[in-house]
């Protein structure tokens, strides 16, 4: 039951996300500097957003009270399989083409912004609604960069699954303790995709430095 | 009561009518537009359409329409008729803002009713908004700002756009009160590009700006550096250690920074070289920093690449580097007491403290060692800035040094010379001018280099002493401020001592003013002697108090009761002046300015008299009214030319009178005259007793004066003065009758009282004999009191009245027949050439006025001074006039300035010959 609730919100939100980005004109009409800047500005985004989100954990995580913020909580994984997995096998991460790593941090990021708006909804405090929307701000940002970022690379972004519609509809009730252990688990989840992320741009920015990069075109063009 | 229910009916038929149509009054036509907006300088047409019902009831059509704008009825031209019910009116070149416009009909021909009114509004179209730009103050919203263009006379309004690439944001609409910035309401997302334009919008138009696309992260003001703080080095006096606490977007972009810093006090910031401060930092050392000097810091940030805004600058923090030893030697001088006693001397050694950038620290005290030749030394722990030690006439070495917590400034060593050390190689050209509002002194090294060299100071003043400031300056220095406090119209005296390793050279000194000022008192002019056409002035330099400046001229206006003033200029040199060419028997007043380069004051106003008979004719006039030897008469004596047997007639004749007048006299060889009359210098001693022979004791004193002519050979004077002997010794015991006789048996022409103008033409010879005695019996003196002043010791008493009355004869070559100072001198000097000193028998007669005895030292002195005179004596005058233009008081300073054993020589001829050079040579300033 919370499986479907989860789903069909996640789907609604990644649907509403990727309406909104078929096309990226605002990295269009920049003339053509290649991907570099973008993607120095794509790493430099998840640094940012990993420094708001610990700020923002620390207030939510006390919003939500003991024993969520308490230092040493560390759960079980309850109800994981919806959240994507940033961890990965080492070689596996670095086996991993341009395409797929952009796609796969654009999908992860997409999924974690539509819980992240129901985290908005459930907030009580304004000021901490306000801190989540600001945040939600800002991964939307992030998106509309790592799509830019493939654009520029020539990289179609994925499609939304076919037959689900742009709308958030609320799951069944459910119970307060495992909603607070969902948002504990987004928001470690989240921490953990902008660490990774961090890393994917970062190993991205140094492939796309000027002297190797006709080489390292060159390699992915052969890749594809 | 029908009334009433009349008049109810009739409102509330009224009320139906209107208020079926929404209001209250039905109006008779309107007008079209109804709330035009239109731009200015633009035309515009109204439309009014009149109402059937209006139109039969009036019996009107649209002919009889009137358009009026406010009071003022549009000119019919400007009409068109549109049809039986329609008109329009065409306005063109709209230049009003707000303008009434109404139509009326003309009804009965004349009456004008108002139909309709509507306001026309005007203004501008907006323009497009130029100079976007946005500013993200750290953890607050976005602001843009931009440059709304022209005033366009109505409300309009501007809306901030924003958006991303995949999404817009909420417009920003602006508040009235700030048209011309928006604060958005959303956190601007760093590292995502944003797109932001305004648009501009009123009744007339929409207008867009430029869009500007950037990353909010590029907007940023950072929030002030916060918690800044100073610590300083025991290790190292010249660094001060920085901390702070960067603001949270440090964690977000990397900073530069923007540190100043200045010495407590000052007022300009210094720098740190940017290129030290490129990246984020939280401390930051500041070097090459002043010992023991508090400095005070102030920082602010921005992104490191210079995108963006600085912070605000932080609040400012302070911190004192560490002492470090005195980087200098103490400025190092010394004073000899003059009244030293046998072989011992008293110095007083002297020094300044360190200023604070050379002290380095706090200074704990002075070292002072003393080494006279083959004795040991002697030590002295001092914590005044002087030090009196007693020393013999021998030479020593004295060294100073300054202590602080961590150690000892250099020595400052001076050599004391002994006793016997002549001083020499003196600074040369020494020039001292104001220049900045400070008095420079400048100088030409002399030949031999100096180690140092002492300037000192003080106010020349007649009312307080001479009290020297000094300060050092480098022997490779040769001009420098004086660095103390000056202040205006006071005159310096300013002696710059080179000081070399075997002793100080030789003093030289000068006078500056910081600046000039006019005199606060003019000079007091009077005469010395008045003649029939002639005045001889005189006055007294201005005590240096008074002069504010350098006395650069004098200015002598003199006038009668009726006529125009007359104006003279005379040289600052000068103490006197004749005035010729003046109405006899006439009443003037004359007074006196002295300048400065800044401005003259005037002196009291003088008057005097010309009297009526000349003197040049040697009127002499011996009125007797006192009965002599049992017999009364009256004695005229005239004599035209030079008949020195009439005179010496007449002379004795008077003193056979006055003696049988006043028969107690005091003898004069007891007084004081017996000891200064025969030797005293003419005219150029100061002593006061000289006063005696000024020409106010001549008239004072029934005395015959005589002005010797220039071409009669010097024995003759001899003779005659051999003469004027044996007359005395001949008219002892028989005073009756010789008088008479010796005048009447003159065998030159006689001249009556009328003659004046012919006798004042001869200047060749006179005999004057109670000169001055006209305008002094008829203007200033009772005669009563002259004659009574003349026989006794009463010059004495006249030179204290007129103390002032020590004037030298300087304008030697300007001497006439009036001028008897300057003649007597002249005469003095020359008389071994050509010229006879006839004029030594004022002196002669003066005395002689008191005792008859003195006639025989009088030839005595007479015959003495041809060998004192010549060109040696004439030097002795020079040499007194400059001692005089210095003035007792300066002698006084002299003795006072005896620093370092010397007497301070003044700048030969200071006091007139410098001044003048530095005018030609443009090196004085006034301010």
């Amino acid at each position: 039951m919370d499986m479907s609730w989860d789903s069909w919100g996640m789907l609604a939100c990644l649907c509403t996300v990727l309406w909104h980005l078929p096309a990226v004109p605002a990295l269009n009409r920049t003339g053509d500097p290649g991907p570099g800047p973008s993607i120095q500005k794509t790493y430099d985004l998840t640094r940012y957003l990993e420094h708001q989100l610990r700020s923002l954990a620390g207030t939510y995580l006390n919003y939500l009270g003991p024993p969520f913020n308490e230092p040493d909580f560390n759960p079980p994984r309850l109800g994981a399989d919806t959240l994507p997995r940033a961890t990965v096998n080492l070689e596996v991460w670095r086996s991993l083409n341009d395409k797929l790593r952009l796609t796969q941090n654009y999908e992860a990021y997409s999924h974690l912004l539509c819980y992240l708006r129901g985290l908005n909804r459930q907030a009580a405090t304004a000021e901490l609604r306000h801190s989540l929307a600001h945040f939600c701000t800002s991964l939307q940002g992030l998106l509309g960069s790592i799509a830019g970022v493939m654009a520029t690379l020539g990289y179609p972004l994925p499609q939304p699954l076919p037959g689900t519609e742009p709308t958030w509809t609320p799951g069944p009730a459910h119970s307060d303790f495992l909603q607070k252990m969902d948002d504990f688990w987004l928001l470690k989840e989240l921490q953990t995709w902008l660490w990774r992320s961090a890393k994917d741009f970062n190993r991205l920015k140094k492939k796309m430095q000027p002297p190797a990069a006709a080489v390292t075109l060159h390699l992915e063009a052969h890749g594809f | 009561m029908s009334v009433l229910q009349t008049w109810l009916v009739q409102a509330l038929f009224i009320f139906l009518i209107t208020g079926s149509i929404g209001v209250l009054l039905d109006p008779c036509g309107r007008i079209n537009p109804e709330s035009p907006v239109v731009q200015l300088g633009s035309n515009f047409t109204a439309v009014c359409v009149l109402k059937e019902r209006c139109m039969d009831y009036f019996h009107v059509n649209a002919n009889f329409i009137v358009w009026k704008m406010g009071h003022f009825t549009i000119p019919k031209e400007q009409y068109t008729i549109i049809n039986r019910t329609a008109a329009s009116v065409t306005l063109t070149d709209v230049t009003s803002l707000n303008i009434q416009l109404t139509c009326n009909i003309l009804t009965f021909g004349q009456i004008e009713q108002n139909v309709y009114g509507i306001t026309l509004i005007s203004g501008l179209p907006p323009e497009k908004p130029k100079n976007l730009n946005c500013i993200v103050n750290e953890g607050k919203k976005m602001m843009c700002y931009w440059d709304p263009g022209r005033e366009t006379y109505l409300e309009t309004n501007f809306t901030l756009k924003s958006e991303w690439a995949t999404e817009k944001f909420a417009d920003c609409k602006t508040k009235r009160d700030t048209p011309t910035s928006c604060t958005v309401d959303y956190s601007p997302v760093y590292f995502v590009n944003m797109e932001v334009w305004v648009e501009a919008a009123n009744a007339l138009g929409k207008v867009t700006s430029d869009h500007i696309n950037f990353d909010p992260v590029d907007k940023v003001k950072p929030n002030t550096p916060r918690n800044l703080s100073v610590s300083n080095s025991e290790e190292l006096s010249s660094i001060l250690k920085l901390t702070w606490i960067n603001s949270n977007i440090k964690n977000v972009i990397r900073l530069k920074y923007d540190i100043q810093y200045r010495t407590k006090g000052a007022s300009t910031w210094s720098q740190i070289p940017p290129e030290d401060t490129a990246s984020t930092r939280s401390s930051f050392t500041v070097q090459d920093l002043k010992p023991f000097t508090e400095y005070v810091f102030r920082i602010r940030c921005m992104k490191e690449d210079g995108k963006g805004f600085w912070s605000d600058w932080s609040e400012e923090a302070s911190g004192i580097t560490y002492e470090d030893r005195p980087s200098n030697t103490p400025s190092f001088w010394y004073k000899i007491d003059p009244s030293h006693s046998h072989g011992h001397r008293s110095v007083q050694l002297m020094w300044k403290t360190l200023p604070p950038f050379e002290a380095n620290g706090k200074i704990l005290g002075y070292e002072v060692t003393l080494t006279r030749w083959k004795s040991r030394l002697q030590n002295y722990t001092v914590n005044d800035t002087k030090l009196t030690v007693n020393l013999t006439n021998d030479r020593y070495i004295v060294t100073l040094t300054a202590r602080n917590a961590v150690g000892r400034s250099d020595a400052s060593v001076l050599t004391i010379p002994a006793c016997d050390f002549q001083a020499t190689h003196p600074v040369m050209d020494l020039k001292a001018f104001p220049k900045d509002n400070m008095l420079w002194v400048e100088w030409t090294t002399p030949s031999k280099s100096p180690n140092k060299y002492i300037l000192e100071w003080c106010v020349l003043s007649d009312k307080s002493p001479c009290i020297p400031d000094w300060q050092q300056e480098d022997g490779t220095v040769h001009h420098t401020y004086i660095r103390g406090y000056l202040a205006e119209s006071k005159c310096y005296l300013i002696t710059v001592t080179p000081v070399y390793a075997d002793g100080p050279g030789s003093p030289v000194s000068i006078k500056a003013y910081l600046k000039q000022a006019p005199p606060s008192k003019g000079p007091t002019v009077r005469t010395k002697k008045v003649g029939k056409n002639e005045a001889v002035l005189e006055w007294d330099q201005l005590p240096v108090d008074v002069q504010n400046g350098f006395i650069r001229n004098y200015t002598i206006f003199y006038r009668t009761n009726i006529g125009n003033e007359t104006a003279v200029n005379v040289d600052s040199s000068h103490t006197e002046y004749t005035l010729s060419s003046l109405t006899s028997d006439t009443l003037y007043m004359v007074r006196m300015a002295a300048y400065t380069d800044e401005g003259g004051k005037d002196g009291p106003e003088f008057t005097f008299t010309t009297p009526k008979f000349g003197e040049i004719e040697a009127i002499v006039v011996c009125l007797l009214s006192i009965p002599i030897d049992n017999s009364s008469g009256v004695l005229f004596c005239f004599n035209k030319n030079r008949d020195y047997s009439l005179f010496i007639t007449c002379s004795s004749f008077l003193f056979r009178i006055k003696k049988h007048i006043w028969p107690n006299v005091p003898d004069p060889s007891k007084s004081h005259i017996a000891q200064w009359s025969p030797h005293t210098p003419p005219r150029h001693n100061f002593n006061p007793k000289d006063q005696m022979y000024s020409d106010g004791n001549f008239t004072d004193v029934s005395v015959v004066e005589i002005e010797a002519n220039d071409k009669k050979s010097f024995p003759e004077d001899l003779k005659s003065l051999e003469l004027f002997k044996k007359e005395k010794v001949s008219t002892e015991g028989h005073s009756s009758g010789i008088g008479g006789s010796s005048c009447m048996s003159s065998s030159r022409p006689s001249i009556s009282s009328s003659d004046e103008n012919e006798s004042a033409q001869n200047t060749s010879s006179t005999v004057q004999y109670s000169t001055v005695v006209h305008s002094g019996y008829r203007h200033q003196v009772p005669s009563v009191q002259v004659f009574s002043r003349s026989e006794s010791t009463q010059p004495l008493l006249d030179s204290e009245e007129r103390p002032e009355d020590l004037q030298l004869v300087d304008n030697v070559d300007g001497g006439d027949g009036i001028l008897p100072r300057q003649q007597y001198f002249k005469q003095n000097c020359s008389q071994q050439e050509t010229s006879p000193d006839i004029s030594h028998f004022e002196r002669s007669n003066q005395v002689s006025s008191v005792n008859e005895e003195d006639f025989v030292r009088l030839k005595q002195q007479i015959s003495g001074i041809p060998q004192s005179c010549g060109s040696g004596q004439m030097k002795m005058f020079q040499e007194v006039s400059a001692a005089d233009a210095f003035g007792p008081d300066t002698e006084g300073q002299g003795e006072r300035f005896k620093t370092a054993g010397m007497e301070a020589v003044l700048d030969e001829g200071m006091p007139k010959s410098y001044l003048p050079q530095t005018v030609r040579q443009g090196g004085y300033m006034p301010q």
